[in-house]
């Protein structure tokens, strides 16, 4: 007497199930992103979180159980963070020649672009956890999920809005850095590491090595700027 | 592997005591991640324990932020109300975005190369 059924639901209550899920969507999505020939619309991230949300609307799984059983990849992160103190720590010399510049066009063009956005959203009448969201704009993913509770927005929205900035930034940077004649490679970088973080930075990757060194510095020049002042700005 | 991770976590921890002594609002995470950064600088050199494990770490930085994303099912509502207004926002922002940073740093260097 074999009990299937018993056996069956005790994998769907397993507390291993989230963690499961979630690392298979997101090889998927590797493999998938990796076929696509690094489409940025097809980013694992989104492929994996997209086909969680869905098997959270379609079962009985709840976010809650998933989160739980899922929550050790989360708690992971903080000092995951801390590490990206290394590659910040070995592009830091690129900004010996260009530290003027770099500076002015991430303060200058990242502020233009969150409170732009900012100032859209609120005009828009959008609720205040929309707007209070919309300051982590420029964020990376990983630091906006962190920072955005404590100014009044949703960690999952900025997790949704970085992405899509991510995603769609990489999409049109090169023709709208084509169309503005913008052809200085540590420029190219740091436009789309200000504007498009990390999918912008592979992207940038793909340009070129300066590309990518310049948008990996201004995705967490930005990241750290952000963190350091919205909170005392927004609390 | 270990001994950098050790290490992550305590840069960590002593960020979130820093944020937490005084009160800032600021993640553990990016105080933590700043003191590395000043610690790597007075050290002038990164340990290998750490560049090890950030090496293995930092390619996982996408799959550790899966389960925060998630969280957008909670909020669709949100999405419902003010999704038009922000997807219109966040391109707007970009396509203004994008070129003025580009050319502010191009201009900037061609005037200093002058």
């Amino acid at each position: 007497m074999m009990h299937w059924q018993a056996a069956l639901s005790g994998i769907w209550q397993s507390p291993y199930l989230g963690l499961l899920l979630t690392l298979m969507s997101f090889q998927a999505g590797l493999v998938l992103f990796k076929r696509s020939g690094s489409k940025p619309w097809l980013h694992p991230v989104l492929v994996s979180a997209a086909s969680l949300c869905a098997i959270i609307l379609l079962t009985d799984l709840s976010y809650e159980r998933y989160f739980e059983s899922a929550n050790f990849l989360n708690q992971i992160l903080g000092p995951v963070i801390v590490a990206l103190a290394i590659p910040l720590y070995e592009n830091i010399n690129l900004l010996k020649r260009y530290w003027f510049a770099f500076v002015v066009s991430n303060v200058v063009g990242g502020g233009v672009t969150i409170f732009m956005a900012v100032a859209i959203v609120y005009l828009g009448q959008g609720s205040d956890v929309s707007v209070n969201t919309m300051w982590t704009k420029s964020i990376t993913t990983a630091i906006a999920i962190d920072l955005a509770p404590g100014i009044g927005g949703v960690a999952a929205l900025a997790a949704a809005l970085v992405m899509f900035t991510g995603v769609f930034g990489a999409m049109i940077a090169p023709s709208l850095l084509r169309l503005f004649r913008i052809n200085h490679a540590a420029a190219q970088g740091t436009a789309l590491g200000v504007c498009a973080h990390a999918v912008g930075t592979a992207r940038a990757l793909e340009m070129g090595s300066v590309q990518g060194a310049f948008a990996a510095l201004s995705m967490c020049f930005m990241a750290l700027l952000c963190a350091l002042l919205l909170p005392f700005m927004l609390s | 592997m270990l001994n950098g991770f050790i290490i992550l976590l305590i840069f960590f921890l002593i960020g979130e005591f820093i944020a937490n002594l005084f009160a800032w609002p600021i993640p553990g995470s990016v105080m933590g991640m700043l003191v590395l950064f000043i610690f790597l600088i007075a050290r002038s050199g990164i340990p290998k324990s750490i560049k090890h494990s950030s090496e293995t770490l930092l390619p996982y930085l996408p799959l550790f932020i899966v389960p925060a994303s998630v969280g957008i099912v909670g909020h669709l509502y949100l999405l419902q109300q003010d999704g038009l207004i922000i997807v219109l926002a966040m391109i707007a922002s970009l396509v203004v975005g994008i070129p003025l940073c580009g050319w502010l740093m191009q201009k900037i260097l061609a005037w200093q190369a002058k």
